[in-house]
């Protein structure tokens, strides 16, 4: 983009494209009608109803925006490396609307983002779910619907395995038996600050006009998770090993929280099975590996192969350049792991959406859901597309045509005076 | 006795009769006339009267309808302006760095059971302990028009607290209005420990605020009926964030970018805070809730992009426009908008710099009669201060601002400045000034001969331009050089000095070679030379 | 007797080791009624590929299939050459964050010395993966310093590295500075005169070795004359001297480039361009020049926010039609199997998708100089062929079978042994 361009249309009719609904099939050569950011009609010759702007999408794809649900962008900051256990923090706190990897996303067609906590502590901050509006301000991109989740780390990061400590001693915990322990430790804690909360607040009932009670002091650490014991919200766990999966499984049974998705789950294809049962999703990439020990063993097939075992599988690009290759990584599913055209989009549509809680809203073309929509130039799946058109709620927020437009006005402009400048230069 | 000793005592017994000039507590009065009057509350008045008396403004008017006390000195003012002073409402300037306190406290000895204190815990820094006032950049504010400064701490989360001083004397205690103003707050981190990220800082400034409600409930029904209670745990943190948590005393952020300042007006909605927002330097692009926060704004006029900006993100050229167009228009925009501000020049580290940028402000937009009333009226609001100052009006101090010409053009020199009605006049480099011929910065060595003796000085010189600054050391002590001036070769300056508790001011005239200063020294008890050589070794 | 026995024993020689292996090849193998896509000459829909001795024995529509030929069915697939990666590590990395694994990168500034392939690690598990892919030859390729050392094409099959080695040394490799950035950052601070600093440093050292060989020749005529010391760099810097080794020169910015050209030209040596990230901008300076280019990574970002998002990507069109002879690469070990999607990228983004193809099969080939033997699917070239359910450049097709030199090879890695391990824990 050469300058920030937003459209303000909320209404939008795009024409005679191929909608790959992903929930409700193909429609060849069919209309959709967005009114007030809102799918209002798909079908097939919608009538413009009047002043809505018309794109035409002949021989164009339409798809679903692209939901990324793991990256770090629109942050000022990643991870919060001062302290071990990090639950009071938020990315909501440090949102970055200039942060030109939206741009890079929405060149991609991606239209969502779940922007999270690093991986550099056993428990990071509480994540924050994006609209990727590019030019909008950074309150204006926030998306209240989705499930609130606080971001868990296990294995080599956050133990500090590959990075090197010139801070003399060495952090608690540097092992897989400490970062669990570290886990359990800190609900013990929720437990006692809760049943301390309890205590008061039953006491102050009873005894109505105790003058002498003081509350407990509020911890902005503890009330996280609290509010995980109280399903008020999710666990969303980094993890590559399959043990640690396992024991991450099992902890959260143990404590009382609820696990929504692992992040990376490389190792997953080797315990498909309990995943699936367990009802947990997974966000993996599909060929990212051995960059790490613990990510030796990470093959090209597990989405597809979890997909099949009936496991929730979304694919993330946890990059801000990654991202805007998310269809390329969906349709490399179809060649490891055999899934067809419509199960590999589910993997960057409505799978994540799910996973995200916001799948009422958005992940597929249908009737009542945003229009956040992405139109590509070849089938999305296909090596030699590109996307040309990033709508999100009815507002275009990325144009490819208009940019190359752009562009090739700024030459010209920059031809003509160079051109005058010579004049200049030869007649003095 | 060694000479140096006789000298000293000579000089002191002469102090000790001779009248000590501008800093006595007795100021004189004053009639200002024939002077346009701008008292920026009110119309202006041309061909006006100021009559200043025990450094309160008495009356002032029309020249028909103001009589000229009998015990006035009359300064003809004829084609001047008179301003109220002006009011920096945050300057960083004249402080010391709080690293020296840093130091002390981390190095605690083994015994002591105290623990170490973060060091993003400076909320008790107070401003006023750690002056360091300079009477060249007093003086460097004063030529600016400028009478009154909030000098406030600027390093650290809980950087600490500020305090205000009307620009008059050396010594800190006359000087102050209000001690403190304000706890500032910045959106930075700490290195190295926690909070290492912004976020952390979000969450700790919550927890602070938190803790701080809390504990002032519990001291409180502590304090009313202690009986059966436990006794709350001494924190002088939290003692020190008290009065601004519950009380409202005035919190100001420093907010280096728009998100920033979102982050300053979610904390004062959270927690109900006297909150302001200072630096704003993209202010107008969160007009709108800014607006409806209706928090205090101080708009820095260092005008530079934060490095976080889209505009200095997106190629050289939009990087140009933003430094040279969009970000000098910031004020302009919030004007235009209805936004009332006070122009200060935090991250600045010269008064001088702020004028030009005041320039730049101007020509991008701002109307200057804003830009006058950002730098009276609307600070002294601010600073909670203007029953007392921001415009001139009888009873308010006399701060006042005598101008040839109107204020902010470029050609207009400030001619004369009143600071609780102290008489400063503003010496601006002589007209027929040349460049200098030399560099006379760095270390020299010097002897000063007087008919009492001789004593050896070590001086070091800064200079930038004409101006020459300084310091001269003695086995009498360390005093500022001021107000000095280079033409061509021709030396001049002034030493601030003080004997035996006396203020003293010396006058130098003389001439610089590449190596060698010689020249006199005028004092009131006589002359003496001066002859001085550059200190061997790297300068 | 003695004399063609001599000869036998020389041709062998000359032949190499691995060679020598394949001769053992004696059948005869026909791939039948697959679309063959030679790359070279036009497509033959249904056409016949005669396979002996580890060559092409034959190619066409109307070729017969001799009675003891070993008849391959090959009916819906596609027959394309084996891919050629143009620049990536391969068999020097396994793990990114293990030091122990990494063996591409020597400390110092200038070694020309090294050899990546005395390094090559046949049992890599990046390599079979690759191979999987279509992929039959890679450059493996050694980096940091400002001589990084000499690089060496390999197959992509053979239980040591001898058995792998196709030609090495196959350039000296030198990078120079103004490297495209991970985050799009002001690069404009990036002087300029970085490239020419170091180009500089680069003559002084050859001037110096031309000079050190004049005394060394010297003192071997007239012993009354000093031997210079031995001189390590200098030793292993006078086959580029002397323009019997071409140099492959890492640089991305366009001044960087011009400077590199300018280079190239004083000093008359044989040259390809990798990375040239910024060659958009003076592609036709390039063209002129006559240097080659190969492409790093599509996967990245532009340095400069005003280049567009979309420069990296369109790089390789501008490139290819200011008429310069392009390649792709993976630049990779772990993601060496991506190397045809970076074509593809390249041809979503104004490429033509025949001269994609061709950037990942003959072009490298021609640009390494083995264009007799590889890159097309030619009669009396090496069979190197991929049997594809679609096209090789596309995202979800499948490779069936792949014969390097002439075999069969195993299509089978870490990816499917874990696979199937895990997949019977579900049966």
């Amino acid at each position: 983009m050469l300058s920030v361009r937003v459209l303000n249309a909320q209404n939008l009719l795009i024409k005679n494209g191929t909608l790959l609904t992903v929930t409700m099939g193909t429609v060849i050569k069919g209309d959709i009608l967005i009114l007030d950011g809102v799918i209002k009609k798909i079908g097939k010759n919608i009538e413009a109803p009047e002043k809505v702007k018309v794109i035409d999408a002949t021989g164009k794809y339409v798809m679903p925006g692209i939901i990324d649900s793991h990256t770090h962008i629109g942050l000022s900051g990643t991870n919060e490396m001062g302290a071990t256990i990090t639950s009071e923090v938020k990315m909501e706190d440090v949102l970055n609307a200039e942060d030109t990897s939206i741009h890079t996303a929405v060149s991609g067609g991606v239209t969502m983002v779940h922007t999270m906590h690093g991986s550099g502590n056993p428990i990071g901050g509480e994540n924050v779910v994006l609209k990727t509006k590019w030019g909008k301000a950074s309150e204006e991109m926030v998306v209240k619907e989705a499930y609130r989740t606080l971001k868990f780390a296990l294995g080599e990061n956050p133990k500090q395995a590959n990075s090197f400590n010139p801070r003399g001693a060495p952090r608690y915990p540097q092992s897989r038996m400490g970062v669990n322990a570290i886990i359990r430790r800190e609900f013990l804690k929720a437990k006692n600050y809760m049943a301390q909360w309890d205590r008061y607040n039953k006491a102050n009932r009873s005894n109505k006009g105790a003058k002498n009670l003081i509350p407990p002091r509020k911890d902005l650490r503890l009330e996280p998770l609290v509010d995980m014991l109280k399903g008020k919200m999710y666990a969303r766990c980094h993890s590559y090993r399959a043990d640690e999966t396992l024991e991450f499984i099992k902890l959260s049974k143990e404590l009382g929280f609820k696990i929504l998705c692992f992040e990376h789950a490389v190792e997953a294809y080797k315990i498909a099975k309990e995943i699936a049962r367990e009802n947990i999703g997974i966000s993996v990439f599909l060929d990212n590996w051995a960059y790490k020990v613990e990510a030796a063993e990470g093959i090209a097939y597990n989405a597809g192969f979890c997909t099949k075992q009936g496991v929730l599988v979304s694919l993330n690009s946890d990059s801000p350049e990654r991202i805007r290759r998310l269809f390329n990584d969906a349709a490399k599913s179809m060649k490891y792991g055999g899934l067809t055209e419509e199960e590999a989009l589910k993997l960057i549509t409505i799978n994540p959406a799910i996973q995200l809680g916001v799948d009422k809203i958005a992940g597929s073309l249908e009737e009542g859901k945003h229009g956040d929509i992405a139109i590509f130039k070849e089938h999305p799946l296909s090596a030699y597309t590109l996307c040309e058109m990033t709508i999100i709620e009815g507002e275009i927020y990325f144009d490819r045509n208009q940019y190359l437009k752009e562009r090739e006005e700024k030459a010209r402009e920059k031809k003509d005076k160079e051109k005058n400048k010579e004049k200049k230069g030869e007649t003095q | 006795m060694k000479t140096s000793h006789y000298l000293i005592t000579i000089i002191g017994i002469i102090c000790f009769f001779a009248p000590c000039s501008t800093f006595g507590e007795d100021s004189p009065t004053y009639a200002i006339v024939g002077c346009t009057i701008v008292p920026v509350k009110g119309m202006p008045i041309e061909k006006g009267t100021i009559i200043i008396r025990n450094g309160l403004i008495e009356a002032l008017g029309p020249e028909e309808n103001i009589p000229i006390p009998a015990d006035a000195e009359i300064i003809e003012s004829n084609g001047l302006y008179a301003y109220p002073g002006l009011i920096d409402a945050q300057t960083s300037t004249m402080l010391d760095s709080p690293k020296a306190e840093n130091q002390s406290s981390s190095r605690p000895s083994p015994a002591s059971k105290t623990e170490k204190k973060p060091s993003w815990q400076h909320a008790d820094f107070m401003a006023f302990d750690h002056l360091k006032l300079k009477k060249s950049i007093i003086e460097s504010f004063r030529k600016e028009g400028i009478t009154t400064v909030c000098i406030a701490p600027d390093k650290n989360i809980f950087a600490g607290q500020s305090v205000i001083l009307n620009l008059s004397g050396e010594r800190a205690k006359p000087m102050v209005i209000k001690n403190p103003f304000a706890l500032h707050i910045n959106f930075v981190t700490a290195r190295g420990e926690y909070p290492s990220s912004l976020m952390g800082t979000m969450a700790l400034l919550r927890q602070s605020f938190l803790d701080t409600e809390h504990y002032c409930l519990h001291r409180g029904k502590y304090n009313q009926a202690p009986s059966g209670l436990k006794r709350p745990v001494y924190d002088p943190f939290l003692e020190t964030l008290s009065p601004y948590v519950s009380q409202k005393s005035p919190v100001v952020f420093n907010c280096a970018n728009l998100e920033d300042i979102k982050r300053a007006l979610r904390l004062k909605a959270e927690f109900k805070l006297n909150a302001y927002v200072s630096g704003a330097s993209e202010a107008w692009r969160v007009s709108g809730s800014l607006k409806k926060a209706g928090a205090p704004l101080l708009v820095s006029l260092r005008l530079k992009p934060p490095l976080t900006s889209l505009f200095v993100n997106q190629g050289e050229d939009l990087k140009k426009k933003a430094e040279e167009e969009i970000y000098p228009a910031n004020a302009a925009k919030l004007h235009e908008e209805g936004i009332e501000f006070a122009l200060v020049s935090s991250g600045l580290s010269k008064p001088s710099d702020m004028m030009k940028n005041m320039q730049k402000a101007i020509t991008a937009g701002l109307p200057r009669e804003t830009a006058l009333k950002s730098m009276t009226v609307n600070p002294a609001i601010a600073l909670g201060i203007d029953a007392i100052t921001g415009s001139l009006e009888p009873g308010k101090i006399a701060n006042i601002v005598l101008a040839k010409g109107v204020l902010f053009e470029e050609e207009t020199k400030i001619q004369r400045v009143f600071v609780d009605g102290i008489s400063y006049e503003i010496k601006q480099a002589p007209k027929d000034a040349q460049p200098p011929a030399i560099n006379i910065a760095g270390k020299w060595e010097g002897l000063v001969k007087s008919p009492m003796g001789e004593i050896t000085v070590a001086i070091v010189f800064q200079q930038e331009g004409n101006q020459i600054t300084g310091t001269i050391t003695s086995e009498i002590g360390k005093w500022e050089v001021t107000g000095g001036a280079l033409s061509g070769k021709n030396l001049s300056f002034t030493i601030a000095a003080n004997i035996m508790g006396n203020d003293m001011e010396m006058e130098f005239y003389g001439t610089a070679e590449q190596d060698s200063i010689e020249g006199s020294i005028s004092t009131s008890f006589g002359n003496a030379e001066l002859q001085a050589t550059r200190a061997p070794g790297r300068n | 007797m003695k004399r063609s026995i001599f000869a036998l024993v020389t041709a062998l020689l000359l032949w190499g080791p691995g060679a020598a292996q394949l001769n053992k090849n004696h059948e005869l193998v026909a791939i039948k009624g697959a679309t063959i896509i030679p790359v070279v000459g036009e497509d033959i829909p249904e056409g016949v590929i005669l396979i002996q001795n580890g060559r092409i024995l034959d190619i066409g529509a109307g070729v017969d299939i001799p009675q003891n030929a070993r008849v391959i069915d090959a009916q819906g697939l596609f027959a394309y050459p084996g891919m050629i990666d143009s620049y990536c590590s391969l068999g020097l990395s396994e793990i990114g964050s293990v030091r122990a694994t990494q063996d591409s990168r020597e400390t110092g500034k200038l070694n020309p010395q090294v050899s990546s392939v005395e390094a090559l690690r046949p049992d890599s598990m990046h390599i079979p993966i690759s191979r999987s892919n279509g992929i039959a030859l890679a450059l493996v390729a050694p980096s940091g310093g400002l001589i990084s050392g000499k690089s060496g094409l390999i197959r992509l099959v053979g239980w040591t590295p001898q058995e792998m080695i196709v030609k090495s040394p196959l350039f000296m490799h030198i990078q120079l500075p103004g490297g495209r950035g991970r985050t799009q950052q002001d690069t404009t601070k990036a002087a300029p005169p970085q490239a020419s600093k170091k180009i500089k440093e680069i003559k002084d050292l050859f001037h110096r070795a031309r000079y050190y060989q004049k005394r060394n020749t010297a003192a071997m005529k007239d012993a009354r004359l000093t031997l210079p010391a031995f001189d390590e760099k200098l030793e292993f810097i006078l086959p580029v001297v002397h323009r019997e080794l071409p140099v492959m020169i890492a640089v991305d910015t366009a001044s960087g480039i011009l400077d590199a050209i300018k280079f190239i030209k004083e000093e008359q040596i044989q040259a390809v361009f990798y990375g040239a990230g910024e060659g958009w901008k003076v592609a036709e300076e390039i063209n002129k020049a006559g240097i080659p280019v190969v492409l790093g990574s599509l996967y990245a970002m532009p340095s400069k926010w005003e280049d567009g998002y979309d420069a990296i990507y369109r790089n390789p069109a501008v490139l290819n039609q200011a008429g310069v002879k392009i390649a792709f690469s993976s630049s990779d070990a772990a993601l060496a199997k991506d190397l045809p999607y970076h074509a593809a990228k390249a041809a979503a983004f104004g490429l033509d998708r025949r001269e994609a193809l061709k950037a990942v099969t003959i072009y490298p080939a021609e640009i390494f100089g083995v264009s007799d033997m590889y890159g097309s699917l030619e009669k009396g070239k090496a069979a190197n062929i991929v049997l594809a359910d679609g096209d090789i450049l596309e995202l979800r097709t499948t490779i069936t079978l792949s014969f390097i030199d002439g075999k069969e090879t195993d299509l089978s890695s870490i990816y499917t042994e874990l696979l199937e391990k895990f997949r019977k824990r579900i049966e």
